[in-house]
């Protein structure tokens, strides 16, 4: 590439250890351009400076993001008018501290805002209410510039102390946080500080170069309330810095809002959201076609086929990581052998069950969590595909020739239990004789404690991941020796030793080079198959448009319309 | 009155039995099977939910004398708008439903039992037997296909936009109404049936012939009156099912039932809601129950002079 060194030189002044070593990886040719934009924004470097880099070094006017943009459609939206939007019925109280379901997670962010905002569109973090962060060397501090002029629905400016309450408060093991799960070993309230009303620091119990994702929109519970706020309360204000305003919420039935003139963001496109509640998909695709909604906030392709390939719809697509695990108990006979688990693996066509459960919309997996949309996913790790004959001659060499019966457990969500069906047929090729038992989640997850979970204790185990931005939940809950859901029993101290340093490290070559090696451990000794990764889907009409949904479930609807 | 309260409060100690066999516990579904368990573990705190079952069950019995139905653990407000809701929403729906089947039934299973073994009789049987045997959620997917998206004459989402005419309300519910009235339909024009043709058979259906009385002035005098009796224990007994019953209808066509509202509660073993909704439906179903009998007092007079002798 063409370098104005001088150019660059002046960009580099000033920056971070971190922030230089990013920029050193893309310079040596270690990181695309789009990585470098995705790995450029999470250590804090702003979008121009990217870019300036990238011009610098002969890539101008290419600043933008090549992904193509597909959660949003069409032309441009007109502003005005109600959008009338169908979500799942929120599980619980609408409480930030909380909330753990789609359709509660739908509501936070309709009025509420993050630091950063993971872009589901171009897989960068861009700054929301936080303008830009900085990381020490080894990024175990970070530190927020607010935006400032902002203010609450309420009418109050926001500051520091908010983002300090609220970021104490959902990091607090005294709190029944959600958040929680995030932040142990990550974070605690006395690690979060402000030096002045537009600065926040957080030093961190750990290092960890992801941690702007951590506490983006990624981390739904993590919006930001003002200091003081009542949790158990907010259901009745939803107050927050975002583009709308509550109007009204009626548990189980649905909630209204209306623009917030004084937005930060700019103007707000429509005037009024009525987000109808449902218990189900099959009603919301009916109200769909019947044109009661607009926009449907997060679908499967099982039952809504007839939107799908139908001009008069839009298919917002969201490449995700959400995956689901088969799991097999490598403490119990004969899955304690991994050529048993090997074989098994071996059964599964993957390319076909992608065809028949999500037709385009999945991604092969290869027996790991490393999706193919982290950049630090090794991508030279060879590919596992069906291959009966080496499968059975696995299970002879492990002494199975003859097959044997197992159970296995696994839970009534979206597309599990036709999976559940073809993986029985698929081990009866080799003589495994599985027994399912598909249950409703409740009774599936039981305790979600060993000993008292179908889930965690089954011989095989079928189970749902959602999407997460970073891999650092499905590398450890699931897959380390001392982690609370490893459904599989595995215990392996290399792997242990791998994960412990693919999160402690800053840089991407570096993550990849682990990455490579723990997806070829996971390969090898087989504790897990992952079969596929799938895309988040939403439905519009075909003349709305501007909607920006993500593959968890939430919906931005600032710049939507019809057009 | 002491039967029925005895009743209700057998009711409620199943009901919080079997609610406790119910895999996981309130602080875990709210949370999600992710969560960390000391998040769980504070939520059950707060909710009380940790405290030993008796005490549980005797704070919510104290509560539920003074007329307090108590806060929902899901939702974390107090339960009895969720209740008053969704019980009006329950009684509207039903009500429409008995109005479009009962009186059809009742009129196919009369013309059936005048026309016994007629090609009517046969056509009218086949036809109910075949609705009977339609789950309402099979039936309901076509006519939401045929009626709200090809025709689009009838709206799919029962629930009428704020502050709708009686009028609309009504239009709204026809929809869902319509799966109930196939299932109750063949039910009751059976029982209706099976009621007149016995009743035509009696003697004094023989003697009202025999003393030259016009054959509809003894269809109308001695064999409804006496043929429905048995129809209207029928129709009472299915007040609990079209009340507390509808979870499946009540999800697909987007209405706010009783029934959605206890299956929900069971499923997240939000127990005060649980409680309060099943003794709700167990209220309408005595107070049904009372009415059948009253309606079978008024309409059979041995009864009602006590006794024929």
């Amino acid at each position: 590439m063409d370098r104005n060194s001088e150019k660059l030189d002046q960009l580099r002044t000033g920056r971070s250890e971190l922030e230089n070593h990013v920029i050193d990886e893309f310079l040596t040719g270690h990181i695309s351009r789009r990585e470098f934009l995705r790995r450029g924004s999470i250590v804090g470097i702003s979008i121009p400076v990217l870019s300036g880099i990238l011009a610098a070094c002969g890539g101008a006017n290419s600043s933008s993001s090549s992904s193509s943009s597909s959660s949003t459609a069409g032309s441009a939206p007109k502003a005005g008018g109600t959008l009338r939007i169908a979500g799942v019925v929120p599980a619980a109280a609408i409480n930030p501290l909380t909330v753990a379901d789609e359709g509660g997670l739908t509501m936070l962010c309709q009025t509420g805002e993050f630091l950063v905002f993971d872009d589901p569109t171009t897989f960068l973090v861009k700054p929301m209410l936080a303008t830009s962060w900085k990381a020490n060397g080894d990024g175990s501090v970070w530190t927020f510039t607010l935006r400032p002029n902002v203010k609450f629905s309420n009418g109050q400016t926001m500051t520091s102390k908010d983002v300090v309450y609220s970021f104490k408060q959902q990091s607090d093991p005294k709190n029944a946080s959600n958040a929680l799960s995030v932040f142990t070993g990550l974070l605690t309230p006395s690690g979060v500080s402000a030096p002045d009303d537009h600065t926040v620091e957080f030093k961190l119990e750990a290092p960890t170069g992801n941690f702007p994702w951590l506490i983006s929109s990624d981390n739904y519970n993590m919006i930001i309330v003002p200091d003081g706020t009542d949790f158990s309360t907010w259901e009745k204000t939803f107050i927050g810095t975002g583009p709308f305003i509550l109007t009204k919420y009626t548990a189980k039935v649905g909630a209204t809002f209306h623009k917030n003139p004084n937005w930060w963001g700019g103007q707000v496109l429509p005037d009024t959201l009525q987000h109808i509640f449902y218990p189900t998909q099959q009603p919301q695709i009916l109200a769909l076609q019947s044109g009661s909604v607009d926009i449907v906030n997060l679908i499967v392709l099982q039952g809504a086929q007839a939107i799908f390939n139908n001009p008069d719809y839009n298919i917002l697509v969201n490449h995700s990581s959400q995956h689901r695990q088969l799991s097999m108990r490598c403490d119990k006979a004969p899955f304690t052998d991994k050529r048993v688990r090997q074989a098994m693996a071996l059964t599964l066509n993957r390319p076909e069950i992608i065809k028949a459960l999500f037709q385009q919309y999945g991604q092969l997996g290869n027996d790991s969590p490393f999706a193919p949309i982290f950049p630090s996913t090794d991508k030279s790790v060879p590919q596992r595909h069906e291959d009966i004959a080496m499968a059975k001659q696995l299970m002879s060499d492990a002494g199975q020739s003859g097959g044997f019966s197992t159970d296995l457990y696994t839970e009534v969500y979206q597309e599990i239990p036709q999976y559940a069906q073809i993986i029985k047929q698929a081990g009866a090729q080799i003589g495994i004789n599985i027994n399912l038992h598909v249950e409703s989640q409740t009774a599936y997850y039981g305790k979600a404690t060993y000993g008292n979970s179908d889930w965690l204790d089954g011989a095989m185990s079928l189970v749902d991941y959602g999407h997460r931005g970073v891999p650092n939940v499905f590398l450890n809950a699931p897959l380390t020796s001392a982690g609370t859901w490893n459904a599989a029993h595995f215990k392996n101290p290399t792997y242990d030793s791998l994960y412990k340093q693919y999160v402690a490290a800053v840089d991407l070559s570096t993550q990849r080079q682990l990455a490579g090696k723990i997806q070829r451990l996971l390969l090898d000794e087989t504790p897990l198959i992952i079969a596929y990764f799938f895309d988040g889907l939403s439905a519009t009409k075909k003349a709305v448009s501007g909607a920006v949904t993500t593959a968890m479930g939430q919906i931005f609807l600032s710049g939507a319309g019809t057009v | 009155m002491g039967l029925a309260l005895i009743t209700l409060w057998i009711l409620s100690v199943i009901v919080f039995l079997a609610g406790q066999l119910l895999p996981g516990d309130p602080g875990r579904a709210i949370l999600g099977p992710l969560a960390e368990q000391r998040a769980v573990t504070t939520l059950d705190h707060q909710l009380g939910v940790d405290k030993p079952l008796i005490t549980q069950y005797w704070n919510w019995l104290t509560g539920i004398l003074h007329g307090d139905l108590g806060t929902s653990y899901t939702y974390q407000q107090p339960i009895r708008p969720f209740i008053t809701t969704a019980l009006w929403n329950s009684l509207k729906l039903a009500a429409v439903a008995f109005l479009m089947c009962v009186p059809l039934a009742i009129l196919a299973g009369v013309l059936a039992a005048l026309n016994v073994g007629s090609w009517k009789d046969r056509s009218i049987s086949v036809v109910g037997l075949s609705a009977l045997a339609l789950p309402e959620f099979v039936s309901g997917v076509f006519l939401a296909i045929i009626f709200g998206i090809w025709l689009n004459v009838l709206p799919l989402d029962a629930t009428p936009p704020p502050g709708a005419s009686p009028a609309t309300v009504v239009y709204h519910l026809i929809l869902p109404a319509i799966p109930l009235t196939l299932v109750l339909f063949g039910y009751i024009m059976r029982m209706a049936r099976a009621g007149t043709v016995a009743a035509l058979e009696a003697d004094y259906t023989r003697t009202a012939v025999l003393k030259g009385l016009p054959r509809s002035t003894v269809v109308r005098r001695h064999v409804l009156r006496n043929s429905l009796l048995p129809t209207i224990t029928v129709v009472a007994t299915q007040v609990g099912y079209l009340i507390g019953g509808l979870v499946v209808v009540e999800n697909m066509f987007h209405y706010q039932g009783i029934g959605a509202l206890v299956f929900t509660a069971a499923n997240s073993k939000d127990f005060p809601m649980l409680e309060a909704g099943v003794l709700t439906i167990g209220v309408v179903y005595l107070l049904a129950t009372l009415v059948a009998d009253i309606s079978y007092t008024l309409l059979n007079p041995r009864l009602r002079l006590g006794g024929a002798e």
